[in-house]
């Protein structure tokens, strides 16, 4: 779709950077926002009834290119992206091979300026491919242009390593994210270990392994001055460390992802792999403790660790099934239904988790609707009621235990600098 | 209206009603006297054939359910983990498509993963028993030892049982908990800590770490073998100081009430947690629960095979 | 709801049991020296007719009671599979030696002549019997098997797809036998 100059009309503007809750009108002129009045011969969208906001930001995307495009690719899950309001995504690094050296970067920023349908930030390793043994050519991957570093889907285990890295990677300026887990303590495990893992006789992965390496980053982070994120966050220790940190002033945040919002470790009671993701669903105390966090503002990200896997790698017994499960094309809806329809969060406060609060572990400039600023925008009806139909996504993967769930919130039209990349209903 | 048996498949005993656990027991007691007789040989699965895919070692549970299926007159055929091809990168829900369009009836089947037979029963139309799945459920050890529980003790509501062991890694322990409870037994679990969770007292049983106390009153003592490999993994530090702490030897023993079982689900790691002369004393029942398995794998074979395919 | 029509009451049964009674003291004799012979009820209606007619054969013979057996064939029946749902199977109570035995076998009707096969077999599962006769109620005339009953209380013509219902006082508080449309869950164990 090409770029053009329109004028988006009579929408509920939500601006969490400045502010702004008011209906109002937002014009576009080449790629960027500019004054209604200024915009020529503009094309007049009317979005009365919907919601304006700033491009939704997903920290945590799994885009499988290159190594496993059985399972989705940058082409099929940028598009998912913006069919689920996301102008921009950043990739994780866990491809094969791990992008650990600027060359991969340059592939991944290439292929994405060719076949990406919304921005691709790229993330480089914290160690080279992963293994936590040697840090990685973190300068290099930064002037390749990484806005973090991540060893996501590991952690690095050695205490003296792990503070080094963040020593090194602070002095870049660039962010950790951090997948925090202790492999001792998760060894083995398929699942949350409580109540559940010991009724199904499962190797159960303790919150204990998860609280750990907070713990361990939140000291380092104290001790090194770097940014420490911690991703996917899923236990109710997880969320009081992280608060306490934050109250000292600490530059330490942590995400939650939809489905660890959504769901509990009872859910694995069915063997439906697609319960099974690591961090693992845990028990409903920690489910309440992590809604708990994103109402008090400790948790300030809400990010899909969109993981996609293919049929048949999902298609197997229980202990053999792949972490993961995919969530761009489900995030707003679910979070909106239930979060703001619950009364649990403003939609404003809801927004500023996929806006201001990545945008501000990335330390982006700007995310925000202010005029002469890329036009990044996400339109959505905040109250279209309907199922969830796997069948519908643009996702190349399946892997979401949320077919037929009912939920209220509709992405209605997703513009990156300009363009239209996605736009409901769809044009046959 | 009288109780109708419905499941073609038997997975988990959590499943099941305390109504359909009694109604295997029961049908177990008929097929307890087929055994009984001079021709031992009924012909209530004649024309169906059944196949023990057995993904994971054993020797005792697969012969008992082969003789159970002989003595129910049915085909047999036996799919052991080194014939199979799952070795040969096959999905494990491609092997059992393999076997059941070949015309299979009932597929018996133990598997290292838990829950891998709740899935491949969603996933295909033969009936499906579960021969054990990981550390989760062994119905038919369960039902054979609680059927020798009954046939003992003329009850089961009210009895105290404990069990002792790795209860962690045990289906048979969690098999005869749900099991238990649903015919309203008392169950106390004992062992170390390492091996028996707390967790277990959320669905309504007693933990106890000291074995004295948790043989005191005990009309039943279900031994669990003790896997070699837990020590390995730390989860105690040596087999004679697993015997010297939780091994029902002589000593221990008297703390059991005079007319208390002991049972064992076999095979025995003699004088570990079992000593020799209570094994084979009078208050032992094991050989007696082998001989049970045989009437109630018969029982649930008849059962699940009676109700045809989905 | 199901259809029915009553046939026959407590009365005519309880004629055609005598029949029955007389037909079976002629030809087993129980008062002489090889008297000895037994009734096995089919489960769940047989079992009480046949503790009526050894009742009658008792009172026809100074008080020598032919044994009672009782047998469940549920392990016999050759539609394992082909049910909805499986009754409980009821205990098997032979309280004699089946080798070279007289026995009578004792159900209330014959119908298709399937539970009569299948009885056949558990019967000489159990021994070798010296002869085997079959006593029923009611024979409907239909049998698909070559099976024919050596004792019949009544006959009764009845549409295929209807069945024959007998009620006992014993098992369900009223002697009756009614012609019933065919429901599968009204249907009770081991009839065919």
């Amino acid at each position: 779709m090409k770029s053009s100059n329109f004028i988006l009309k009579g929408g509920r503007v939500i601006d969490p950077a400045r502010g702004i809750d008011r209906v109002m009108d937002i014009g576009v002129s080449d790629g960027l926002i500019t004054a209604p009045e200024t915009v020529r011969n503009p094309e007049i969208i009317d979005v009365s009834g919907l919601v304006v906001t700033p491009g939704l930001i997903d920290l945590h995307v799994h885009l499988r290119q290159p190594g496993n495009t059985a399972a989705e690719t940058i082409a099929t899950g940028t598009m998912a992206a913006a069919a689920g309001g996301f102008t921009a995504i950043v990739a994780m690094p866990n491809t094969t091979p791990a992008a650990d050296t600027p060359g991969a970067i340059e592939y991944l920023r290439q292929t994405a300026a060719r076949q990406g349908v919304v921005r691709v930030l790229p993330c480089g390793c914290l160690t080279r491919n992963r293994a936590g043994k040697e840090m990685a050519g973190i300068g290099g991957l930064h002037s390749a242009g990484v806005v973090a570093l991540s060893d996501d889907g590991g952690c690095i285990q050695d205490h003296a390593l792990m503070r080094h890295v963040a020593e090194y990677a602070h002095s870049f300026g660039l962010p950790i994210l951090d997948h925090c887990e202790d492999a001792f303590l998760a060894a083995n495990g398929v699942m949350h270990e409580g109540e559940w893992s010991v009724l199904l006789g499962m190797n159960g992965i303790a919150s204990a392994s998860e609280e750990l390496m907070v713990a361990r980053d939140i000291i380092l982070s104290r001790l090194t001055g770097a940014r420490i994120h911690v991703q996917h966050v899923s236990a109710r220790e997880s969320v009081d460390l992280i608060r306490q940190a934050r109250r000292q002033g600490l530059p330490v945040t942590g995400e939650a992802t939809p489905h660890h919002i959504a769901l509990t470790d009872e859910c694995i009671k069915t063997y439906d792999t697609n319960y099974k993701m690591n961090p693992p669903l845990r028990s409903e105390a920690d489910r309440q403790a992590l809604i708990a966090g994103l109402a008090d503002g400790t948790i300030t990200v809400i990010a899909t660790d969109h993981a996609p896997h293919t049929a048949t790698a999902k298609l197997v017994e229980f202990d053999d099934a792949p972490f993961g499960i995919i969530g761009l094309e489900t995030a707003l809806p679910i979070t909106l239904t239930l979060l703001v329809h619950s009364g649990i969060l403003t939609l404003p406060d809801l927004i500023a988790k996929f806006t201001t609060g990545p945008a501000e572990v990335l330390g982006l400039g700007h995310c925000d609707l202010a005029e002469g600023h890329p036009a990044d925008i996400t339109v959505f009806d905040p109250d279209c009621a309907y199922e969830i139909d796997p069948s519908t996504f643009h996702s190349k993967a399946r892997n979401t235990p949320f077919g037929g769930m009912k939920v209220r919130g509709r992405v209605r039209q997703t513009i990156v600098g300009g363009r239209t990349v996605y736009r409901y209903p769809e044009q046959a | 209206m009288e109780f109708r048996w419905h499941r073609k498949d038997l997975l988990s005993l959590y499943d099941l009603s305390r109504e359909e656990i009694e109604y295997i027991l029961d049908t177990a007691e008929e097929f307890k006297k087929v055994s009984e007789r001079n021709v031992k040989k009924v012909p209530a699965l004649r024309g169906k054939t059944v196949v023990n895919f057995f993904v994971e070692p054993s020797t005792r549970t697969r012969i008992s359910f082969e003789l159970a299926e002989q003595r129910l007159s049915a085909d047999i055929i036996n799919v052991a983990v080194d014939a199979s091809s799952l070795k040969k990168g096959e999905t494990l829900l491609d092997t059992v498509r393999n076997i059941e369009a070949l015309q299979v009836d009932l597929l018996v089947m133990r598997h290292r993963a838990t829950g891998a037979q709740n899935f491949i029963a969603q996933n295909v139309r033969c009936g499906v028993i579960n021969a054990g799945d990981g550390a989760h459920s062994h119905p038919t050890q369960a039902l054979l030892d609680i059927f020798t529980i009954r046939q003992r003790k003329g009850r089961v509501a009210g009895l105290n049982v404990t069990i002792v062991g790795d209860i962690l890694h045990s289906r048979v322990a969690r098999s005869n908990i749900w099991g238990l409870l649903k015919l309203g037994a008392r169950v106390t679990l004992a062992g170390p800590a390492t091996l028996v969770p707390r967790e277990f007292e959320k669905v309504g049983v007693r933990v106890c770490h000291n074995l004295r106390d948790a043989l005191r009153d005990a009309d039943v003592v279900n031994l669990l073998r003790i896997q070699h490999e837990r020590q390995t993994a730390g989860f105690f530090p040596s087999v004679n100081e697993y015997a010297r702490f939780f091994g029902l030897n002589q000593e221990t023993f008297q703390y059991l009430r005079p007319d208390a079982l002991v049972m064992h689900p076999g095979p025995i790691n003699r004088d570990v947690e079992l000593d020799s002369a209570v094994a084979d004393g009078p208050n032992s029942v094991i050989l007696e629960q082998v001989t049970n398995g045989l009437a109630v794998r018969m029982a649930v074979l008849f059962l699940v095979a009676g109700c045809g395919n989905k | 709801m199901t259809e029915q029509k009553q046939l026959f009451d407590a009365a005519a049964i309880a004629a055609a049991i005598t029949r029955m009674a007389d037909a079976i003291v002629a030809e087993f004799h129980p008062e002489s020296d090889n008297g000895g012979f037994a009734l096995i009820g089919i489960y769940k209606q047989g079992v009480p007719l046949a503790e009526r007619l050894i009742e009658a054969i008792a009172e026809r013979s100074g008080g020598c009671r032919p044994e009672l057996a009782k047998l469940d064939i549920s392990m016999y029946r050759d539609d394992v599979g082909l049910r909805s749902g499986l009754p409980l199977i009821r205990e098997t109570v032979i309280p004699f030696n089946m080798e070279n035995k007289r026995v009578i076998l004792v159900d209330d009707v014959l119908s298709s002549g399937r539970s009569i096969r299948a009885a056949l077999d558990a019967v000489t599962d159990y021994g070798r019997p010296a002869l085997i006769r079959l006593a029923v109620l009611v024979d409907r005339g239909m049998p698909e098997y070559p099976i024919r009953a050596d004792y019949v209380g009544l006959r009764v013509e009845a549409p295929a797809d209807r069945k024959i219902r007998v009620d006992f006082k014993e098992n369900d508080g009223i002697d009756a036998i009614r012609e019933v449309s065919w429901h599968r869950d009204a249907m009770p164990q081991n009839t065919d």
